[in-house]
């Protein structure tokens, strides 16, 4: 006999989180490769990135499929079925993170092998790089624990990378007239715009945590209206 | 409205003054119909049930514990808790059959619309008439037709000046049998199906023109294609009639029901729309039976 009323059930929905959970993982050994590849220019470890996310394309696609037949055959309702819910947003969360990790990394070959790399800059994207990690870390563990204010400070993490991204975006314009180093500079913009939505990412992954544990939805931060 | 023959002077008075027909709302020049159950227990055609402080008894036992809750016109209310739970006992009190069985009681009050039906002077029978019931097995007479089936009702409240063939037939339409058994309404009853028989069940009790109409777990006897005729039915009676169904399928509930109460060791545990109490139920008590974590 089950130790209680539909176990299956339970340690079906359980092993899904875990999965997802699992897929957040493979985002932030993804991103540590991408830190890593734009400090020493490393296209090797960059193609690698990119390689690699048919790992988590695959994760994304196992789990999704996982909800489906859970949905289809167990039925789950109430707070279960929050779960579900919140899970099927998470893992698409996760899998466009992988994408944001594969668009840095082919930017990358493109930079050539000795970049005009202007220190100002670098430093802000490393440092954004290092938010990006460090929320996508804190959304994992956020949703783990069902920590709704642990969730919520996303959002404080994340205004950091957002000053650091409009930072490199006004650095890049004014970096001078040379040709090579403007088009560096541009192609850190788009790095730049790729972490910054990876934290946007994060967030939107804590915000699935208030979900799953209020039962209702918001959002963290309103950026078609912004505040003051 | 009809005027209700055995209930009291006063008691008529008090109905009368109850909401128009929501068909004169929609013809009203400006004024919309609109689809929704909230509008349609404003203006409908259905009837509101109030319980107030109820109390139900076996002998000594209390298998009902001031349960108060109100069962809006127009909508089907269900009743869900896992076995012993009180949902059927408390099913039975608001038409008063509880109080059929041997050593059991009610205390506290139900209305209908403004009217206690546990009121003094109130005719028991005349409460069945206008608060009818469907139960589990279909129980169609067996020595009947189906025509005489439908007509039984009728009969047996002794329901005078109608023109029966006429009444029939808007019953078994109204239970969405008509076309299946116009040809063989002089065949017996119990010839139908299951599925069938149970609609039959359904046309005989809304052929008194109840107001409410109470389910005890209509499909549970059902095959799954019967079980879906009788929700569809479920989801045309209520444009007429108020509905309180009790049921042991959440799926049902959640397929059937405006709102759902959950119940449980004679308790009202919460009562909300039904979305709610499916998706963000705000007992633990009903998170966990819905889930089926205990029950």
């Amino acid at each position: 006999m089950p130790e209680r009323p539909r176990q299956h059930f339970v340690d079906q929905l359980a092993e899904l989180e875990e999965r997802t959970m699992g897929g957040i993982d493979l985002v932030v050994m993804q991103l540590d490769r991408v830190l890593e590849a734009l400090t020493h220019q490393d296209v090797e470890l960059a193609a690698l990135v990119v390689a690699d996310d048919d790992r988590l394309d695959g994760r994304y696609l196992e789990v999704h499929q996982g909800i489906l037949s859970l949905l289809a055959l167990q039925a789950p309702v109430a707070g279960d079925l929050r779960i579900v819910a919140a899970l099927l947003h998470v893992i698409k969360h996760m899998e466009r993170m992988g994408d944001q990790c594969v668009n840095i990394c082919k930017l990358i070959p493109l930079l050539g092998h000795e970049p005009p790399v202007q220190p100002a800059i670098m430093e802000r994207i490393m440092s954004m790089g290092r938010s990006a990690r460090d929320e996508t870390v804190l959304s994992r563990r956020a949703f783990e624990e069902r920590d709704v204010g642990l969730a919520e400070d996303l959002v404080r993490q994340d205004r950091e990378i957002n000053r650091l991204n409009r930072e490199i975006f006004q650095l890049a314009i004014e970096c001078g007239t040379d040709a090579d180093v403007r088009e560096w500079g541009m192609t850190m913009v788009m790095v730049a715009r790729a972490l910054e939505r990876i934290g946007d990412n994060a967030v939107d992954i804590g915000e699935q945590t208030a979900f799953v544990v209020t039962g209702l939805f918001r959002e963290f931060s309103d950026s078609s209206h912004p505040a003051g | 409205m009809r005027p209700h023959p055995t209930f009291t002077r006063e008691q008529e008075q008090q109905m009368s003054s109850m909401p128009s027909d929501r068909r004169d709302v929609a013809a009203a020049p400006g004024t919309a119909a609109a689809p929704d159950a909230t509008v349609a227990t404003q203006a409908g055609t259905g009837h509101s049930m109030t319980v107030r402080g109820l109390d139900a008894y076996y002998g000594d036992d209390k298998a009902i514990k001031n349960v108060s809750i109100e069962y809006r016109a127009n909508q089907v209310t269900a009743m869900i808790g896992p076995s012993g739970c009180g949902k059927s006992t408390l099913l039975r009190c608001l038409n008063r059959m509880h109080e059929e069985i041997p050593m059991a009681r009610a205390e506290g009050s139900v209305l209908l619309d403004d009217t206690d039906i546990y009121g003094a002077g109130v005719d028991v029978v005349s409460v069945r008439q206008a608060i009818g019931m469907v139960f589990q097995k279909p129980n169609p007479f067996p020595t009947m037709s189906v025509f005489d089936n439908v007509a039984a009702g009728l009969k047996l409240n002794g329901v005078k000046g109608v023109d029966m063939k006429e009444r029939v037939e808007k019953s078994l339409r109204g239970a969405g049998l008509w076309e299946e058994v116009k040809d063989r309404l002089s065949s017996p009853g119990i010839g139908l199906s299951g599925g069938q028989q149970q609609r039959l069940c359904i046309a005989r009790t809304i052929a008194v023109e109840p107001r409410v109409v109470l389910m005890d777990e209509p499909c549970s006897a059902l095959d799954p294609i019967a079980t879906l005729k009788v929700e569809d039915l479920i989801h045309e009676l209520k444009q007429e009639y108020t509905i309180v169904i009790v049921t042991h399928n959440m799926q049902q509930a959640a397929r059937l029901a405006d709102t759902t109460a959950f119940f449980l060791l004679g308790e009202k545990i919460e009562h909300a729309p039904t979305a709610q109490i499916f998706s963000n139920p705000t007992d633990s008590r009903t998170e966990q039976y819905v889930t089926g974590k205990f029950g």
